[in-house]
């Protein structure tokens, strides 16, 4: 509906490593380009050393005529022997000059990455955007909200950092190394083996050292955790702190957590410095191999100086990074994880997967509301609505009574098909509810939910949602119709006000007044009011529900609500008890009825007679 | 969750004087800051000695010496790595020990100043940021103090000691390679900044997305309701574009910058090459210096950058370090005055159960306020010219709309604010005479939402009175109806009750409440609409109750529940920081006024809800 995604067949699960590379390949030829610039930028840099070696060996050290094929060829390449003595720049220039053309090709290769790892990284949030969104209701309710966003920050931060970060220098470790050893080989093939045989050590040590110190990591957060949660449990309850008096007690409370995070990381430090000092130690062993053998085979005429300073160079460009590797592969574990749990959102069919029908009339409805023998449950055992029978005839109003987990809400959420009723059948004007295209049908109603929801936006634009085109003027009738509209003004910013975080905290009645305007705004066919003005005060109430009588006619209206003064207005009100409804009527009759209605009728009345004499 | 991290603006200038402060941290650690300093030294100077191993390898080849002579080039480089391992492992010990120390000293003083200072401070700070100058700003500011540091003085010494060497080596040659620093310098500081200020960029947007995804999360429902989702989508959509571009400019940053120092670099080993090369052909300068000193040309980048990079760190984190600092500089302003420190320090010997620590008398007999103003910003009134006048055993009922002054009456008694006209006295003595200390001890408070700590039930209770004994919190918890339920649950008075008390319902958690402000058996009982929260059933426990916990007290009640009301001695209706109306219930239903209209619309609210809740 809103994407491709939901069209094409569910996603089936896949492994994580599946996952990756179908991630990748999505960008393959960005990561092909900057793969080749990564070749030519290292066999670039690894020439600029080896400038140096051949001037070395051809023109300033020429005692043992040992020569070297690829440095005669690189020799040449400057002009010979014989030029470059007279002229010394060459080489100087010539170092720089492939140093920069280097330094060109990493840039393209950096580039490219970037665009494609990020790339990846936004297309993945974008979609676990557009796919939650699509999510039916009832796998939203079941699961944790904090858990959720977790999946969609720090696991998707994680797979950020493996993506743009990990790949890319695992990538660049092994192309360095692939593109090392011939270079050396082509030198001196003893040397080589001397110069390269602890780097698998390396990579090795750093893989098992951090795979056996992953718990410090872990233990480390945990007691950040602890601590974080001490000072917050403290600050929000600094009333309490300040009553009683006890500022002591808390800095006593303080201290211990505070004191074992700090012990906890001073232990992860000595851990550090035990890996770091001996990873230094194996890189410098490495070098040092190579320039004592070096040195050792130069003497017996083996080799040459150009030769062991172009090694030297090379193991310098080579080795620091590929330590680094070993760390990294052990996050890959890390990864894999935050990758199935993101997959686990993924794999989670969207709402209208089983829509087969889906009626798209080019006109709104007229707005008249059938149940017809509707049940709904949310577990097996205990019926949530049962044998629900009711019609609402357009333009009327009606009214649902009932204590709290009567099944009110239920009955709201069914219409709005954020849960599918199991047996009986839901209608408007005639079309099976089940039968309507999903937002064609939401699109015939204006809601307020029980729990207004209000974005972090200026009101203007919390009550224009929902009906973009609609004219400032219009905006505010609506404000005015819903009662907010003099509080708005008193604002700073009237209007434009920012709600939420970046601005202003609205009371629980004034939440209810935005979202009643929002839904009136619409101007919707149906409009359903659950408990919408529970936080309202009796004379603003009073003047809002006038404001919707004067709209009579005009919608269908469901109203929940627990104040008879809002409910007498109904033509017709139901009462529910345990996911039935138990009477049906209007304010006339249900007052002469005996039962819930009449109960909170004679509380009204009764007061007003024997407070007034 | 996390507090959020606030980003601050690059400053253009680093405050020496505040770090110079904040470095006193740092100064308190000289048992670790003493080795650091040497461990970075001696590090800089034996990297920059490395390259001269190699030197001495090549002149042993190239003056054709014997391989034995290979011996000394062999022990000085291993000699060097291995003090290289040794100091490396020592610095990173004690640069990790003093970042952690100092992070935990910066905590605990912050914290140990909030909670000394008064109420009008948190009015001011949204909770968020306190947390997050507790956690994150200290952790930022320890980190720059330990590794900033490191990196500073190794950085600058490995500068220098790699010049001397090269200068003692060469002198012509030496000036020549060190040329190439000064466009390193140039480039660093340009670069790391810029490199900085992107990150900081991609951090903004990244916070972006996750309030984003909170939002399409929580407002799930309302999105479907109103068939936003495509737009909301696309908002959405934008929002990750813009991370993308911002974390691509970053990468490009780098990728920019990297090259270039490393093009510097070989122009320093090509003015190496070139310049020594033709000394060595004349014989002037051995193939081993010029060899060494194309390696140390490729060096000088490491120490810059990681100069450059603390530099830019220091503009970043200063907003952090003002933060923190300005924490520690603000001092409580209600406390003792010296007179009352004076008072106490006199009557030290002098107290027992009926006196004072500050030497009056300890059981209150009656409160007056008179003519108590009090305003938060002076335009603003909040209290104006109230008097009243309470004798023990009395009890006032406070009612009235919200925001007419009912909790500033409360807050002031309570010495959380001090008020800012007129006086508040006990027995006759200006409360701002006696000792804060023991005034706060004589309060028991309720608040509207009890808010409970992690722990078990009895620790909750017992945190009135930090010496209960378990026989007193059960005899408290009888008193307030809660040891029935708390005998019913699995440990009983040892349950844990998570995070808020997030285990037990509102009711329970109020009751726990009431039992830990009575526990300390308080001359001055006070309840901040304690109970308009909680459930009819609870409700009806407490006031079981209430009579015997306003027994021999003086209680100042804020309810909007009738019960709790009518029975008050005195019932003030307070509007726009005044007393409307005052008198007994009956009194004041005759009046026929504003008590009259706000009791007839909340019994009817009442009766209403019981009926609802009791089908």
């Amino acid at each position: 509906m809103t994407s491709s995604n939901s069209e094409s067949s569910p996603p089936q699960p896949k492994s994580a490593f599946r996952q990756i590379s179908a991630l990748i390949a999505r960008h393959r030829w960005k990561y092909g380009i900057a793969t080749a610039c990564l070749f030519l930028a290292t066999a670039f840099e690894f020439f600029v050393p080896l400038i140096g070696s051949a001037t070395i060996d051809h023109v300033l050290d020429t005692q043992d005529g040992q020569s070297n094929p690829l440095l005669d060829r690189v020799i040449r390449l400057l002009g010979g022997p014989d030029r470059v003595e007279s002229a010394l720049w060459i080489p100087a220039v010539a170092m720089l000059l492939f140093s920069l053309a280097g330094g060109i090709f990493n840039y393209v290769q950096k580039r490219f990455a970037a665009q494609a790892s990020d790339g990846i990284c936004k297309r993945l949030k974008d979609e676990l955007y557009d796919h939650i969104q699509q999510l039916p209701n009832k796998y939203l309710d079941q699961s944790q909200t904090g858990d959720l966003l977790q999946r969609c920050t720090s696991d998707i931060e994680t797979m950020r950092l493996f993506l743009a970060s990990h790949v890319v220098e695992i990538g660049r470790s092994f192309i360095l190394i692939a593109t090392v050893v011939p270079v050396m080989l082509a030198l001196n093939a003893k040397l080589t083996i001397v110069s390269t045989f602890l780097i698998p050590l390396i990579i090795l040590y750093g893989y098992f050292y951090f795979k056996r110190v992953k718990a410090i990591f872990k233990e480390v957060d945990e007691s950040e955790g602890k601590l974080t949660a001490v000072v917050q449990e403290n600050i929000t309850g600094i009333r309490v702190v300040r009553a009683f008096g006890r500022h002591d007690h808390e800095i006593r409370r303080f201290a211990q957590p505070n004191r074992e995070f700090r012990e906890k990381r001073i232990q992860l430090t000595r851990h550090m410095a035990n890996f770091w000092a001996p990873s230094d130690m194996l890189n410098l062993v490495q070098i040092g191999l190579a320039l004592v053998v070096g040195s050792y085979m130069a003497i017996n005429g083996q080799t040459t100086i150009g030769t062991l300073f172009g090694f030297l160079a090379l193991l310098n460009i080579v080795l620091w990074p590929v330590r680094m590797i070993g760390r990294i592969l052990t996050d890959l574990g890390k990864t894999i994880v935050a990758i199935n749990r993101i997959n686990e959102i993924f794999t989670q069919p969207v709402e209208t997967r089983n829509d087969q029908v889906a009626l798209r009339p080019d006109h709104p409805v007229a707005g008249h509301i059938e149940f017809q023998n509707v049940s709904f449950s949310h577990s097996e055992d205990r019926p949530t609505v049962q044998d629900i029978t009711c019609v609402v005839e357009p333009g009327q109003t009606l009214a649902i009574l009932g204590s709290s987990g009567a099944g009110k809400t239920t009955l709201m959420n069914l219409l709005l098909r954020f849960y599918d009723c199991d047996s009986g059948t839901l209608s408007i004007d005639g079309m099976d509810l089940k039968q309507l295209d999903r937002s064609y049908l939401r699109d015939q109603f204006g809601v307020v939910l029980q729990e207004p929801f209000l974005y972090s936006r200026t009101i203007e634009e919390n009550i224009r949602f929902g009906s973009t085109q609609a004219q400032s003027r219009a905006v505010e009738q609506a404000a005015r119709a819903a009662c907010i509209h003099e509080t708005i003004q008193n604002f700073n910013d009237g209007y434009k006000t920012e709600i939420g975080e970046r601005g202003i905290t609205l009371s629980g009645g004034q939440r209810q007044r935005v979202a009643i305007a929002r839904a009136i705004l619409r101007d919707p066919p149906i409009l359903l009011l659950d408990d919408a003005l529970s936080a309202v005060d009796n004379e603003t109430e009073k003047a809002i529900i006038e404001a919707l009588d004067r709209r009579r006619g005009k919608s269908t209206t469901i109203v929940i609500a627990h104040r008879l003064s809002t409910l007498a207005h109904a033509d017709k009100v139901i009462v529910m008890e345990k996911g039935r409804i138990i009477q049906t009527g209007t304010h006339e009759t249900l007052t002469q009825e005996e039962g819930l209605y009449q109960r909170l009728w004679n509380i009204q009345t009764e007061l007003q007679s024997k407070l007034t004499a | 969750m996390n507090a959020p991290l606030e980003e601050d603006e690059i400053q253009n200038n680093i405050n020496v004087d505040l770090w110079k402060r904040i470095f006193q941290f740092a100064l308190a650690h000289k048992r670790l800051l003493i080795p650091l300093t040497a461990s970075a030294i001696a590090l800089s100077v034996i990297e920059s000695l490395l390259p001269i191993a190699t030197k001495f390898a090549v002149e042993v080849i190239e003056f054709g010496k014997p391989v034995e002579a290979l011996w000394f080039p062999a022990a000085f480089y291993f000699g060097l790595s291995l003090a290289l391992s040794i100091l490396v492992y020592v610095f990173i010990r004690c640069a990790g020990s003093i970042s952690h120390h100092i992070s935990h000293d910066i905590k605990r003083d912050c914290f140990k100043r909030l909670q000394e200072l008064e109420f009008a401070f948190y009015d001011s700070q949204p909770t968020g940021s306190l947390i997050s100058r507790l956690t994150a700003d200290c952790d930022r500011l320890s980190n720059i103090l330990a590794w900033g540091f490191l990196d500073l003085v190794w950085g600058i010494f490995f500068v220098i000691a790699m010049a001397i060497t090269m200068l003692i080596l060469n002198v012509e040659l030496a000036l020549l390679v060190l040329t190439t620093i000064v466009p390193l310098v140039f480039l660093s500081s340009f670069f790391r900044k810029r490199m900085l200020i992107a990150s900081r960029q991609i951090r903004k947007h990244n916070a972006r997305i996750t309030a984003s995804y909170n939002e399409g999360i929580h407002g799930v429902k309302t999105t479907k309701t109103l068939g936003r989702e495509r737009e909301n989508l696309s908002e959405f959509e934008s929002m990750s574009s813009d991370m993308f571009n911002a974390s691509v400019r970053r990468a490009i940053l780098g990728a920019i910058y990297l090259p270039l120092v490393v093009a510097i670099g070989s122009v320093g080993s090509g003015l190496a090459l070139w310049y020594g090369g033709a000394n060595a052909l004349s014989g002037d300068l051995s193939l081993g210096t010029m060899i060494a000193f194309m390696s140390f040309a490729g060096q000088f980048f490491f120490p810059i950058n990681q100069i450059a990079m603390v530099l830019a760190e220091l503009q970043g984190a200063q907003a952090a370090g003002e933060r923190v600092m300005g924490l520690l500089a603000t001092y409580p302003k209600i406390k003792d005055s010296e007179s009352v420190i004076a008072r106490i320090e006199q009557h030290k010997s002098s107290v027992d159960s009926t006196h004072a620590l500050d030497g009056y008398a300890n059981r209150i007999e009656r409160i007056e306020f008179r003519n108590v103003g009090f305003t938060y910003n002076e335009k603003e009134i909040v209290l104006d010219d109230f008097n009243l006048s309470v004798k023990r055993g009395q009890t006032i009922a406070l009612v009235g709309p919200s925001g007419g002054g009912k909790s500033t009456i409360v807050s002031v008694l309570s010495r959380f604010y001090e008020p800012t006209s007129g006086a508040l006295e006990f027995n006759g003595v200006d409360y701002r005479q006696r000792s804060l200390d023991w005034l706060q001890s004589q309060l028991g408070i309720v608040l509207q939402t009890p808010h409970l700590f992690n722990g078990t039930i009895s620790e909750n209770i017992r945190y009135g009175r930090l010496d209960a004994t378990d026989e007193e919190i059960e005899s408290v918890a009888r008193i307030v109806n809660a040891h029935e339920f708390i005998s019913n649950l699995e440990n009983g008075y040892e349950t844990v009750i998570g995070e808020g008390g997030a285990r037990l319902s509102t009711g329970e958690r109020q009751l726990i409440s009431f039992a830990r402000a009575l526990v300390a058996d308080p001359q001055i009982f006070i309840m901040d609409e304690a109970t308009s929260s909680i459930d009819t059933e609870t409700e009806a426990l407490i006031q079981e109750g209430m009579q015997r916990i306003f027994q021999g007290r003086i209680s100042f009640v804020i309810a909007h529940r009738l019960s709790t009301i009518r029975s008050a001695d005195q019932i003030l209706f307070i509007r726009e920081g005044k007393i409307a109306e005052q008198g007994t219930h009956t009194e004041l239903m005759d009046l026929k006024g504003s008590y009259f209209d706000l009791y007839l619309k909340q019994f009817r609210r009442e009766r209403v809800s019981d009926e609802l809740e009791a089908s």
